[in-house]
This record gives C-alpha cells, structure tokens and sequence, in this order.
C-alpha cells in the first residue's frame, strides 16, 4: 500500500515540477537549443541568406582549417583570455586584497572608481577610447608629445603592430573593476580569525596574500576565470567600435568576423560554421580550465 | 553587511554579464506586411541625418497628401543597420511593400531572388525612364531589365582648403607628378596633405580607383559584373595600388589612417590640419559646419599623363534607390509611391536640402543646388565621358571585403602593390 501511495506522490510531484520547469525550458529551446541546432544544420550548407540554401557537405569546416583571418582572430581571441586571466582576474585580486586588507577606508570610493566603466555600455567606452587613440587631437599623443617622447606618438589604432594592443589595454582596464568587486565581496566573506592567526604566525601581506587569502576563496578564483575565458572568446563590442576588425583583419576576434562574414559578405552558411566552432571552443575552453583549476586546487592542498 | 556586499556583488556580476553576451545578433525585428486595405509600408535608410531626415519627412508627407486612401507605415534605420535589417528581412521573406536600397550588388542578390519587382512596362509609360538620367540607369538594371528608381548621384574629386592654399601660396595641381610634388610642400609646412580616414574601409577605395580609371579606363567593374570573361583590371592595377601606397608611405596620409573614421579626418580636414582629401559630392554638406574662415575647393582628380584612360573621366554613381517588392499586396499605391519620390518636385527639394546630385533629369538646378554643387556639376561631371560606378557597391558583397581589406593593407604596407592586385583581380573574378 504504502509504495503504491508513495509512487504516486512522486508522480505528482514529477507533474508538478514539470509544470514549473516548463517556462524554462521552453525558454531555453526557443532561443537557445533551436538557434543552435538551425546554426548546426546551416553549417553544411552554402547560404547568402535570399537564394536557397545548398549542401555543400564538410565545404565550410574545411575552408575555416586553411581561412587566415579565421585563425589570426582566433589567435586574438586567445590573448583577450590570457591578458584576461592575468589583468583582470589577477591583478584585480591584488587590487581586491589591498582594498580589503591595506586601505579598508578608501574602499567604498575606489570600488566606485574602478566599477564605473563596467557600468557604461562598450560603445560608449570604444567610442571615447577612439578619442584617447586618435592621432592628432586624442589624449594619449597629446601627453606624449607634452612630457617630450614625441617619437613613440602613432596613430595607435591603425598601425599594425599596436592596433590590437591598444584594444586589449581597453578591454582589460574596462573589466578590471568587474573582478575588484568580485573578489572584494569574497575576500570580505573569508573569516577574521583567519588572518589573525596568519598575523600571529608572523605572515606578511604577501604570504597572507598567497597563503591564506587565495586559498580561502579558490572558488570564486575558479568562477571567475572561467567568466573571463567565457566572456573573452564571445567579446565584440569593444573590437567593432574601436578598429572594425581592421586593419587589415589586424584586430578581429571570431566575433567580428564571424559578424563580417554573415553580415558583411553574406555568408550565412559559412558564418554558422565559425559560430558553430566558436560555440564548441569555448565550451571546451571553459572545461579544460576548470579541469586546469580543479588539478591546481588538489595541488595546492 | 557581509551578506549584503555579497548580494551586492552578485547582482553586478549578473549586470555584467548581460553587457558582456551583447553580441553578434543584431538584426531587427522584421516588420509585419500591413493588414487589409490600402497599406503601405516603406522602409528607407534616411535616419540619423537631419538633412536626410527631412528630405524623407517632406517626401512622405506630401505624399500622403496626394494619396489620402493610402495608409502608409513607415520604417527607418540609420544606413549601416539598415543593409543588415532589410537583409534580414528578405531573408526571412517578409519584404515591405517598398523600400530602399543600394544599387549594384546589392539589390543584385535580391533581384536573383525574384523578390524585387520588375519595372520595366511601368518606366515605359509617360516617358518614366527617360526623366532619368541615362548613366545613373545601369546599376539599377540587370539582364536587361530595370528594378529600381535611382534617387542620387555621388560623384567624388578632391576637396581642399581654400583659405589654406591662398595663405601659403599653393597652387591647385593638375596632373598626378604635380600633385604629388604639392603633396611634399603642404608635408613640409605641418600639414598632412590628405585627410584619410579609412577606419570603414571605403574611403582608399576612391584613390584606388580613381588610378585605375585614369591609368587602365573605365568600365572594368561593369564587365565583371555583366560576367564578361574578358573583363580585367589589367596589368595597370598594380599601378593603381602602388599610386595608394606611395601616399602612405611618403607620409601624404594621416598617422593611423587605418583606425581613424571618416569624421575624424574629417574634423583634421575642416580645422585646417590637413589640406585636400578626396571624397563624394556629400563633402559639401560635411564642410557646412566647419569654423569661420573656412572655404571649400575643388578640382578634378589629377591626370596621369601617359594613362590609358579617360582622363576627364568621373567617379560617380548611383547611392541610393528605390524598389517595389514582388510580395507588395497594393503594387499600384507601391508604383505611386516610387513616382512620387523620383517626380520633379521632390526631387528639386532633395538638391536644395541635401546639396548633393540627383538622377532625375533638369531637378540639379543652380538656384536648388548652391554654387559650389552647381560649379561641379558643370566643371567636372559635365565636362565627363563616362562616369564609373563606384567598385565597391559594384562588387559581390564578398569581393567588397577582399577589396577593402587589401587597400587597408596597402595602406599599412603590409601588402605589396602587385600582390594586392592580384587579390583584388581574383576576388571579382570570383564574384557572380
């Protein structure tokens, strides 16, 4: 008797969390899974988005093994990441700990500072660095050439060899505040017992920094260089408004391109195909890091 | 506290990320076709300008006007966003009734399609066609017929600062070495010579071509468009690249032309900084806000003396036009419509609005036009053989990217001339 009661209160309770889950999941097929799925199938085909669309087989993947641009942007999306994980994620836990540990007076203020650019849209942000950038009247030339280094003033943004340099110092100074707070909510929330034993044992800043504080909140380390890996290998905005890619696809990231080639050149068949393959990198990208960070946190232990 | 920082810091996390995933999906939401009755819907691209914006006003006002049965729905985005939304929207088969386009490869796409409605036995009645002008026709036809009504004509030759020139005594160059060798003399008094903002990639396209015009001749893009298998940049287009190369390497070009934008130049141009730049008719209308003292010049692109070319020849070609879709329910109100913009009055307004040419007939009158559209109208269009369709809306828009980025590259040196022309003779041929 009873299992025949209890099996029922399961099925009702099946019913009704398939009910609440509903919305969600319709959600989540409308305008996730069936988007990916109608990329998948538009990723074998050669499309200009009017005429009907061709099969055309392994046609795309191949062109994307021997597209230059493809992996030149790819190559820039990679050191967004890198530059990311170094500038964002560690320095502003360096920036978090100073706050917190150092100066816990200025904190409120310089939080504010540091969280304001998050806060304003890309294009806003790309469209006044542009100004700092340009050449002639822009801020960046103006103090060169009044503290005397006239020689290192260039048009940034079109010079080949600093163009994308320039876009990553703007990206990594816009997020920047992102982390700071991040890690100042979870520096707050490790215990002030904790440290008072370090300060005991005699521990510094730099040895609480590393022995104590990181350790205690590997967590959020972990989360939040997955958000900066993620975030990096989807990143346009910033790119589009600053260089369009250029010069000479000198800055593009899969992003801009891939917008290029489906917007610009009208391949949609082709732009599925980046679209589809950046999906997958950055799914394996996230994975390999987190199995990276899992590894780091049994050998730290 | 604790609990709430934490909250606090979930909750911009959470911000950031929304602003983070803003990405590639841009495409707007395609407009429904009206309902029942005389609906019509346009969409157009005269947004963001205010010259532009009330050139369309007046158009569509006086419009509703004349056709009081007529319910029209109106749809506008600012030009870069609207290739995109109306892109999108033929995709989608959701085509409004009328609606603007660019000319040449564009309207192309939609044309094979068999989504654009053929104008041909329209334009034939009360001599429609012939209140064009004839060279603004052919890239609006393809297979020998006609599927859109040219509104403008965008020519472009050198600009230049006349208070600047007077001031240090510079004379206006005729000929390529010459102006090369005024080049060298506004470097040498701190100016740039010529204002490049190639950040959109379209602005080389003008010297690129006007080279290869002057050097090879003009036509070459229409062949390849017409699948002419003979059709070539020739052996001159190595010329022509090297032509665009030289001015950035002899440091004739703004620092960082590449990643600067139009209007950056532009403010260079206007403010004195730098002296010429070569640009469309619409130069006129960018120079209206520049500081008191400033005066605009111009003069033809130089001639190359040994060319092949045409060397009174024109860059010039149809920007925008008008189409009818093949879906459009009310098709009569649609050609009204299309009547209406291209008629004489709303065409005179546009000159005297917008400063620029127009491709009806008679409409580029001095009194609409101002002196300065009315003086190149008749110095340097009038006195033209051919005018050539700009390249890059000629091209398939895949040829248009390879175009552009290899002038980006000749720019940067990081391609050399003969190579770029290969890439670029490779790239048309490759475009349908």
């Amino acid at each position: 008797m009873s299992t025949s009661t209890r099996s029922r209160a399961v099925r009702r309770d099946a019913r009704a969390a398939l009910l609440f889950l509903a919305p969600a999941v319709l959600f989540l097929a409308a305008f996730v899974a069936y988007p990916l799925l109608t990329a998948g199938v538009l990723s074998f085909h050669s499309w200009d988005g009017v005429s009907p669309r061709q099969w055309t087989g392994l046609a795309n993947y191949e062109r994307l093994l021997g597209d230059r641009i493809f992996w030149g942007s790819l190559r820039n999306n990679i050191l967004v990441a890198l530059t990311a994980i170094v500038f964002q994620v560690g320095v502003g836990m360096v920036i978090a700990y100073w706050l917190v540990r150092v100066v816990p007076r200025i904190k409120r203020f310089a939080m504010f500072l540091y969280v304001v650019p998050v806060v304003i849209s890309e294009i806003c942000i790309g469209l006044l660095w542009g100004f700092v950038y340009n050449p002639y009247f822009g801020l960046l030339n103006g103090f060169l050439n009044a503290v005397g280094l006239d020689e290192l003033a260039r048009g940034w943004l079109g010079d080949r060899s600093t163009a994308m340099p320039a876009v990553l110092v703007v990206m990594n100074l816009t997020y920047l505040g992102l982390y700071i707070l991040l890690f100042v909510a979870a520096f707050e929330n490790v215990d002030k017992a904790v440290y008072d034993a370090a300060a005991i044992d005699g521990a510094g800043h730099y040895r609480t920094f590393f022995s104590v504080s990181v350790p205690m909140v590997w967590s959020n380390v972990q989360a939040t260089t997955l958000l900066a890996v993620v975030s990096s290998f989807k990143t346009f905005s910033l790119v589009y408004v600053l260089t369009r890619g250029g010069p000479n696809n000198a800055t593009d990231v899969v992003s801009t391109y891939l917008f290029q080639t489906g917007f610009g050149n009208f391949e949609a068949g082709y732009a599925s195909t980046i679209g589809f393959v950046q999906i997958l990198l950055t799914a394996a990208v996230g994975v390999f890091v987190l199995g990276l960070m899992r590894r780091g946190k049994r050998g730290a232990a | 506290m604790r609990i709430r920082s934490a909250w606090r810091a979930a909750l911009a996390a959470g911000a950031a990320l929304v602003m983070l995933s803003a990405c590639a999906g841009a495409g707007g939401s395609a407009g429904t076709s009206g309902g029942g009755g005389k609906t019509l819907e346009i969409w157009h691209a005269y947004a963001g300008q205010k010259d532009k914006v009330e050139f369309i006003e007046y158009a569509l006002d006086t419009f509703k006007k004349a056709h009081p049965d007529i319910k029209v729905k109106e749809v506008s985005a600012e030009q870069s966003s609207y290739k995109t939304k109306l892109q999108t929207a033929m995709a989608s088969g959701n085509a409004p009734d009328v609606f603007y386009t660019l000319p040449g490869g564009y309207l192309k796409a939609f044309v094979d399609s068999g989504q654009v409605l053929r104008l041909d036995d329209e334009l034939a009645k009360q001599g429609w066609r012939d209140s064009f002008l004839e060279s603004s026709l052919p890239s609006v036809t393809f297979g020998g017929s006609t599927y859109a009504v040219p509104i403008d004509i965008d020519a472009a030759l050198v600009w230049y600062n006349k208070a600047l020139f007077d001031a240090k005594g510079w004379q206006v160059p005729t000929t390529w070495p010459e102006f090369l060798d005024l080049a060298e003399k506004i470097k040498s008094a701190g100016v740039v010579p010529v204002a490049l903002g190639n950040k959109d990639s379209w602005p080389a396209t003008f010297w690129f071509q006007y080279a290869e015009m002057r050097m090879h001749g003009s036509g070459v893009m229409s062949g390849f468009g017409a699948g002419d298998k003979n059709a070539t940049f020739g052996p001159e287009a190595k010329d022509a690249a090297g032509v665009l190369q030289t001015l950035a390497q002899k440091g004739y070009l703004p620092k960082g032309a590449n990643g600067m934008s139009d209007a950056e130049a532009n403010i260079l141009f206007l403010n004195g900084k730098a002296a010429m730049v070569l640009n469309g008719t619409w130069q006129i209308g960018m120079s209206a806000e520049a500081p008191a003292g400033f005066e605009l010049g111009y003069f033809p692109f130089p001639t190359f003396v040994q060319g092949r070319g045409n060397q009174s020849d024109v860059l010039a070609g149809v920007a925008a036009s008008f189409a009818v879709s093949q879906k459009a329910k009310d098709k009569e109100a649609a050609l009204a419509f299309l009547r209406h913009i291209t008629s004489p009055e709303v065409m005179t307004k546009y000159v005297q609005i917008r400063k620029t040419m127009v491709a009806r007939k008679g409409a580029t009158t001095p009194e609409a036009a101002g002196p300065l559209l009315a003086g190149v109208v008749q110095d340097v269009i009038g006195k033209a053989d051919t005018l050539d369709p700009f390249y890059d809306t000629a091209m398939a828009p895949k040829t248009t990217e390879t175009y552009y980025s290899t002038l980006q590259g000749l720019i940067d040196g990081s391609i050399p001339p003969a190579a770029a022309a290969d890439a670029i003779e490779n790239a048309a041929k490759a475009g349908k």
